[in-house]
């Protein structure tokens, strides 16, 4: 079995998911924060792929687990399964294409339907670096959020711009909501076996934590 | 499978191997060789000509390669050692030939290698000093598996059951595309009808694109439109590691194939990796028209005939592949999910020690080999290896959905010293980005070769599989 190892030590492990249509740089957004690397050769995810990151909070070191999924329609009754167990999901569109943006309503809806209800989402507005090609304002996106009730951040995970940020912004929220709940039940979450998700749990009200703050800048 | 993977020797402190997995390796080997004595029983005095490696062998000598936990670590890269002594080569893997044919292509013309297939001796320095015996008789045994090959293509009438037998072990890269033409049924095993056929499926197929390609884009369905902008997505997203098919040409070459197949397999529609598995067959066909490496190549010096028969060769064969796998690519890839599940039962009996600390960490196999069955392992392997890889899928034909399970139990298995120390986060990782940069012909054939032995024995014992 594998031997312990003094980094890979942790007082939380959080499980992400990173959805959104094809092709709007998710990969790349992930491969950016867990290794602060970005391809312009990057092939489709087929299925889903996983990477990790720690970072620390309030100084409790958090580890997120993130699952990145291919955007094809096709795929989302293999992917739809990881949205299980999910505390945290960034909703990903290209700032350039339109029509990613119109999909964020049914990845949102496909998202409610398969996860738990106090998951913590941010819409996430991506390739904002191509400012000559926009086609997303980010004001419309910056109201549909609101009026969704979710985070939302316009990022550039070439430029390495808000990658940071938005992922911290996601697991400081959801580490909020967990030691919220942790007081109030008096339970240890750092107890929790690695391996496994911590899940926020449902009778938590998270949404008293959701707000629409963290914008772009 | 203890000895059978020297990737793990470059990687791990020697240290490791001595650690509390000793009993599980141990019960390992006794386990491998308890296979290996069974499959040699089994194939005592058959004859599976350049098939496998299963060699004829004059003493028990099991323990000498699979045996000693730890130790053992200098030997057993081909499969022709796994399944031998390693001073015992009475039988030659003829693969290791054409790895040196293929790489040999780029500097010779192709009548070259017709007329001259022992050219390929001055690459074999490395075998050259460990057994000058396996020299001589590799060469002469390419030279008859090229002489069986002109044979059995020769004729007016191809025997597919003798082309594939061939095949699975092998296709001298010349010969491969009519050979992959033939064995898909793409063009008739009568030689007096082929050209006709070929002339007229093209000509189908540009009708096709006629009908379904070029045309504006408010004669389409949204479905379609949406469909042909998840291929537009993907397309310059295929291979992105090969600069021959960033080229413009490429690109709409394959959009065009891609997008004709969707529209005529409405079932499943284009779903993302049939992309990945259109490149073996473009390249495979171009090679008929360029030579040098695929690195080299540039399409403008093709004449744009050439080019419309190459995409009308990959589009039929492409449909030829798809049609023994419909519902891998239909809702929830039903058959994916099916084969997924034979893999984890089929590893289980093969494995159980890896097979229960997969369970143990809670990893799934759909997890790491849903890929695999999307792609049918293009993502897994350096590039240079995957026309090697079709000449045994295509070989397999009908069979190859059943067969490919085995093949992708003994690719993971490759690793499964490996995998039993590791931790779910850390499999996934690993089995994410597997170390296979550095393959070559040898390992994609260690991995063929287990796999066949492994289908001898299971497929036709399928008490074997049940309890």
């Amino acid at each position: 079995m594998a031997a312990y190892r003094a980094d890979d030590d942790y007082d939380y492990l959080f499980k992400v998911v990173l959805i959104g249509d094809s092709g709007v740089g998710k990969s790349n957004l992930l491969s950016r924060f867990t290794r602060n690397e970005f391809s312009l050769e990057s092939k489709s995810t087929i299925g889903v792929e996983f990477a990790t990151r720690s970072i620390r909070v309030d100084e409790k070191i958090i580890k997120a687990q993130i699952w990145d999924t291919a955007g094809q329609e096709r795929y989302r009754a293999i992917t739809s399964a990881y949205y299980r167990g999910a505390v945290g999901a960034l909703i990903v569109y290209d700032t350039t294409r339109h029509v990613t943006f119109e999909n964020v309503e049914r990845w949102l809806k496909e998202l409610r339907d398969h996860s738990d209800s106090n998951i913590v989402i941010m819409l996430v507005g991506n390739k904002a670096d191509l400012r000559h090609l926009r086609a997303v304002s980010t004001e419309d996106a910056k109201t549909f959020a609101e009026k969704e009730n979710t985070y939302f951040m316009e990022t550039s995970a070439l430029e390495a711009m808000n990658v940071e940020d938005s992922f911290t912004e996601v697991l400081t929220q959801i580490y909020h909501v967990v030691s919220r709940k942790a007081l109030d039940i008096g339970n240890d979450p750092g107890a929790l076996p690695k391996g496994q998700t911590i899940n926020v749990g449902s009778k938590d009200d998270v949404s008293a934590v959701k707000k629409v703050g963290c914008c772009s800048s | 499978m203890k000895s059978n993977n020297s990737h793990n020797k470059e990687e791990e402190n020697p240290k490791q191997e001595t650690s509390p997995n000793n009993s599980h390796t141990t019960t390992l080997d006794s386990r491998f060789n308890q296979t290996l004595r069974n499959v040699q029983g089994l194939l005592k005095g058959r004859s599976f000509p350049g098939k496998v490696l299963i060699t004829r062998r004059s003493d028990p000598a099991d323990g000498t390669i699979l045996g000693s936990p730890g130790g053992s670590s200098s030997s057993s890269r081909s499969p022709s050692e796994i399944n031998s002594p390693p001073s015992e080569h009475n039988h030659i893997h003829m693969d290791d030939k054409e790895d040196h044919i293929h790489r040999d292509k780029p500097n010779t013309s192709t009548t070259d290698n017709k007329s001259n297939p022992s050219l390929s001796i001055s690459n074999s320095e490395d075998i050259t000093k460990e057994a000058p015996r396996f020299v001589m008789g590799a060469r002469a045994t390419d030279t008859a598996r090229i002489i069986k090959f002109t044979k059995v293509l020769g004729g007016t009438t191809v025997i597919l059951d003798k082309l594939r037998e061939l095949a699975w072990s092998g296709v001298p890269s010349y010969l491969r595309p009519n050979v992959w033409r033939l064995l898909l049924g793409y063009a008739p095993p009568n030689s007096d009808r082929r050209e006709g056929v070929l002339r007229r499926k093209r000509i189908e197929y540009f009708d096709c694109v006629a009908q379904y390609y070029d045309v504006s884009d408010e004669e389409r369905t949204d479905e379609e439109i949406n469909m042909l902008r998840q291929i537009a997505v993907d397309c310059p997203r295929t291979m992105p590691d090969v600069t021959f098919f960033q080229q413009a040409e490429v690109q709409k070459s394959l959009e065009c194939i891609l997008y004709t197949w969707a529209i005529r397999h409405p079932a499943s529609g284009y779903v993302q990796g049939i992309n990945d598995l259109a490149t073996p067959f473009l390249v495979v066909f171009l090679s008929e028209h360029l030579e040098g490496s695929v690195e080299n190549w540039s399409i403008a010096d093709l004449d744009p005939e050439k080019i419309s028969n190459v995409e009308a060769d990959c589009y039929w064969c492409l449909s030829k592949l798809l049609d023994g796998m419909q519902d891998h690519y239909t809702f929830a890839q039903p058959g994916i999910q099916r084969l997924v599940f034979k893999l984890k039962e089929l590893v289980r009996r093969i494995d159980e020690p890896v097979a229960r600390h997969i369970d143990k960490q809670g990893l799934e196999f759909l997890q790491f080999a849903f890929r695999w069955f999307n792609c049918l392992l293009i993502r897994e392997i350096p590039f240079h290896l995957v026309t090697r890889l079709w000449d045994t899928y295509l070989a397999e034909g009908d069979a190859l959905p059943d067969f490919i399970v085995y093949i992708f139990a003994s690719f993971l298995l490759t690793w499964s010293d490996k995998l039993v120390k590791l931790d779910f986060q850390e499999m996934v990782m690993f089995l994410q980005h597997l170390p296979t940069h550095n393959w070559n012909y040898q390992e994609l054939e260690m991995v063929l070769s287990r796999a066949f032995m492994w289908h001898t024995m299971f497929d036709s014992c399928p008490n074997h599989l049940a309890t």
